[in-house]
């Protein structure tokens, strides 16, 4: 786990733990039931919209910057072609410089794929390959070493043993 | 209530789904824990009926029959059109599901239960076009049974128990979907406002009939497809399409379920619903942004020069206005338990769990909607364990508590054993929630969805989660004895007093504590065991050089490993016609090592079954005697 995971693992073990306080508060409300003014309760719930809009709204602002999208290829790039097939999948070539980024352009024969590579069990990046089409996975490695490719989507009867790897040199 | 037996035939129907697609479930989990391993084929079908089976057959199927009592409870009677439609329904569902059975279990079929086009015209020789057809025609049945509930519903939300001023059909609609809390004038009713369950029901009424006829096209396609081969869709619409549906199918578990929360919680809390006009708003935005959203599950495609990019990065916020209906209604429902007079049976305390996990399982989702987080968990095991928390422990707990509430105040059959119902419903919740936090753990960690065997490195966490798996089972048998005992009218068991909220939560929590001992106990157990066992040998290393190995071990491994099944080869005696004749191929040692080491088309893997060595030894074996 590095980065995004971690941070997510944090972002949602906090967010879990309110929840079970919050629970935990209201159950122990019902213990002595009193007239409440629910009212008053109902008139909040307009605030509380408030709220959440504006909590979405700054994720939304914070978040939507870092998309995959509308990458164009860097001229310096390394091209790796993949093409993905019903088991297996073909990388030409199968070794890459470190420091400058690779071009993986994905293609299918046959169902749709997902190219995935992992570090060991560290996930690095994934594109899904969508047969008639090509996709452009862009992607600079900083550490040299095996690179392991596993496909995501589920793509027949022998999906899991879709594997692939290829080495990044310094 | 003039629906009784209908709505008990849905949830009867519903129940012997979900105890078939459960066990299902159990066994695709074990295996990939390698308790008893099914061959890669089984693993998918049974995948794929269980993910069909267990989602829309018994979960949405459910809530499909209690939206009718729902709709009763809150003035509204079917009429003979709406009766007429859910009859239909329920036969469409069952023979629906019934050839799903079919197709899978015994036809082989392993698509997956979103049959992602064009997978199913790809079995790698596993299964045939028939078996594609019956899919997909059952599938197309379980669909058109959606959209003839979603006319029962509009049918009975639109009718007299409305009390709407004006007679026209769209402000009828208008008024059912809660707009004269926004717009009193154009949409007034006289003498009373249109109840809030009543709303979700119209909301998901109008967006499947939207959702579903496209999905029904590409079926009936699919069904021609298996037939004519020639015919042909584009497969980035086709997963458009799959997903137009497959989104808003979710809602069509979630809205009825709030439909339920919005009827039983009030009644349990002796208070009307704390809502105000606001509630509206979020319904408003519902029914248009549920529709919008499908994209979000194709995040990571984005074909080179495609607009599907410019059509996800739109999705966020559209998913993100979906938050607000749920964050509305849990709002509203926590509020009108707040200091109320809950009683803590078994049917608050059932509902009371199910709010909890609508907001732990949806605070999962928000993540799964952001793109710049979906990049790490999109197809890991995370989004498995976001939606069985969901589905489970949210619908499927309305569900429950739909059950326990109705058996004794509907049907006149009081439960035969309360605590045994909490027993059920507290096993259920721990061993669920237990269970999806392994998944989501294991997603973080990168462990991929659908893997019949996943890559090592995630046995102990998998083994680790096993005993909640069992747990679930568990809870499911002790639900069955309950119900059986309760419809045959055995006398009930006297229940305990009423206890209050703080003093059932520390139960649960001493209970959860036991439990977690009592497997803790078993877990450390596994650890000590697999540290012990011998070492797995390393993954299968195809550029090793060929160690010496005797034939007489390679003829061995060809022999008992399978390959006579499908290869001919003269020297072992094998005469297998599925896959290529090794005699007139002769392929080399490398070409035997690869295929074997990472199979092709129908040739499985043979990595996790094959030693480095053997694998070799077999290579060798074939190279030398092919042709001989």
């Amino acid at each position: 786990m590095a980065g995004t995971d971690k941070l997510l693992l944090v972002a949602y073990g906090i967010a879990v733990v309110l929840a079970i306080l919050l629970a935990f508060a209201l159950a122990s409300s019902t213990r002595r039931p009193r007239r409440t003014d629910t009212e008053k309760l109902a008139e909040f719930e307009k605030r509380w919209l408030g709220i959440v809009v504006a909590i979405l709204v700054a994720l939304l602002a914070a978040t939507i910057w870092f998309t995959p999208y509308g990458k164009s290829t860097p001229a310096n790039a390394q091209i790796v072609h993949v093409d993905a097939q019903q088991f297996f999948w073909q990388l030409q070539p199968a070794s890459v410089r470190a420091g400058t980024p690779v071009a993986f352009v994905t293609r299918s024969k046959d169902v749709n794929h997902d190219f995935a590579i992992y570090k060991g069990h560290r996930f690095v990046a994934q594109i899904q390959v969508v047969p008639d089409k090509s996709s452009t996975l862009i992607q600079t490695f900083d550490e040299p070493g095996k690179y392991t490719v596993l496909c995501l989507e589920y793509c027949g009867l022998n999906h899991q043993g879709m594997v692939a790897s290829f080495q990044v040199t310094k | 209530m003039t629906s009784r037996r209908l709505v008990g035939r849905y949830l009867v129907a519903s129940t012997l789904i979900l105890l078939v697609s459960g066990l299902l479930g159990i066994l695709i989990r074990e295996s990939q824990a390698g308790i008893a391993r099914l061959d890669s084929n089984t693993w998918y079908a049974f995948m794929t009926a269980h993910g069909l089976g267990a989602f829309l057959g018994w979960a949405g199927f459910a809530v499909m029959g209690l939206a009718y009592w729902v709709l009763e409870e809150v003035g509204f009677e079917l009429r003979p059109l709406g009766r007429f439609l859910a009859e239909a329904t329920w036969w469409l569902m069952v023979v629906g599901v019934a050839g799903v059975v079919v197709s899978t279990l015994f036809m082989h079929f392993a698509g997956s239960w979103v049959f992602l086009y064009p997978l199913p015209f790809h079995g790698a020789g596993q299964w045939g076009k028939w078996a594609t057809a019956i899919f997909s025609a059952s599938v197309l049945l379980a669909g058109l049974s959606i959209v003839t509930w979603c006319l029962a519903v509009l049918d009975t939300v639109v009718g007299p128990a409305l009390h709407a001023v004006k007679s026209g059909i769209g402000n009828r609609l208008g008024v059912a979907l809660g707009l004269g809390y926004l717009w009193p004038k154009r949409f007034a009713t006289n003498p009373r406002s249109v109840p809030y369950a009543v709303i979700p029901l119209t909301v998901i009424g109008i967006d499947m009939i939207i959702a579903t006829l496209p999905l029904a096209l590409l079926l009936v396609e699919m069904i021609v497809q298996a037939f004519s081969p020639g015919v042909h869709v584009d497969p980035l619409l086709a997963k458009n399409v799959l997903w137009w549906f497959g989104h808003p199918v979710v809602y069509l578990l979630l809205f009825p379920a709030v439909a339920v929360y919005y009827t039983l919680v009030p009644k349990l809390a002796g208070r009307p619903l704390v809502a105000g006009n606001v509630i509206a708003v979020a319904w408003a935005i519902a029914v248009v942004a549920n529709v919008v959203v499908w994209a979000h599950h194709v995040y990571l495609d984005h074909p080179d020069g495609s607009a599907q990019g410019t059509i996800n990065v739109l999705m966020q916020p559209t998913t993100f206005a979906l938050v607000i209906p749920s964050a509305l209604s849990l709002y509203s429902l926590g509020m009108t338990i707040y200091r109320s007079d809950w009683r803590w049976g078994v049917v608050e305390t059932t509902l009371f769990l199910g709010l909890f996990s609508w907001l732990t399982a949806g605070l999962s989702g928000v993540i799964n909607a952001t793109i710049a987080f979906d990049k790490v968990v999109h197809n890991t095991l995370w989004i498995v364990g976001h939606f069985h928390q969901m589905a489970i422990v949210n619908i499927g707990f309305v569900v429950f508590a739909g059950i326990y509430y109705l058996l004794p105040n509907v049907y006149g059959k009081p439960i035969w054993s309360e605590s045994l119902a909490k027993w059920h419903i507290w096993l259920t919740f721990v061993g669920v929630t237990v269970n999806s936090a392994f998944w989501l753990w294991q997603g973080l960690e990168g462990a991929p969805r659908r893997f019949a065997e996943l890559p090592s490195g995630y046995e102990a966490s998998t083994r680790g989660a096993l005993p909640f798996v069992a747990m679930i089972g568990i809870a499911q048998i002790l639900f069955v004895v309950n119900m059986w005992q309760t419809l045959m009218g055995a006398e009930p068991r006297p229940a305990r007093a009423k206890g209050d909220g703080v003093l059932v939560a520390v139960e649960g929590l001493i209970m959860m504590i036991a439990v977690l001992l009592a497997l803790g106990a078993g877990v450390v157990g596994f650890f000590i065991g697999r540290d012990t066992a011998p070492s797995k040998s390393a993954p299968a290393a195809t550029t090793a050089a060929p160690t010496p190995a005797p034939n007489v071990q390679g003829k061995q491994v060809f022999m008992t490993a399978g390959c006579a099944g499908c290869h001919t080869l003269k020297d072992a005696g094998a005469g297998g016609t599925v896959g290529p004749n090794l005699d007139q191929r002769k392929p080399s040692y490398a070409l035997v090592v690869d295929r074997v080491t990472h199979g092709r088309r129908a040739m499985p893997s043979f990595k996790g079954q094959l030693s480095t060595a053997q694998i070799q030894a077999v290579a060798k074996y074939v190279s030398s005697v092919a042709g001989h």
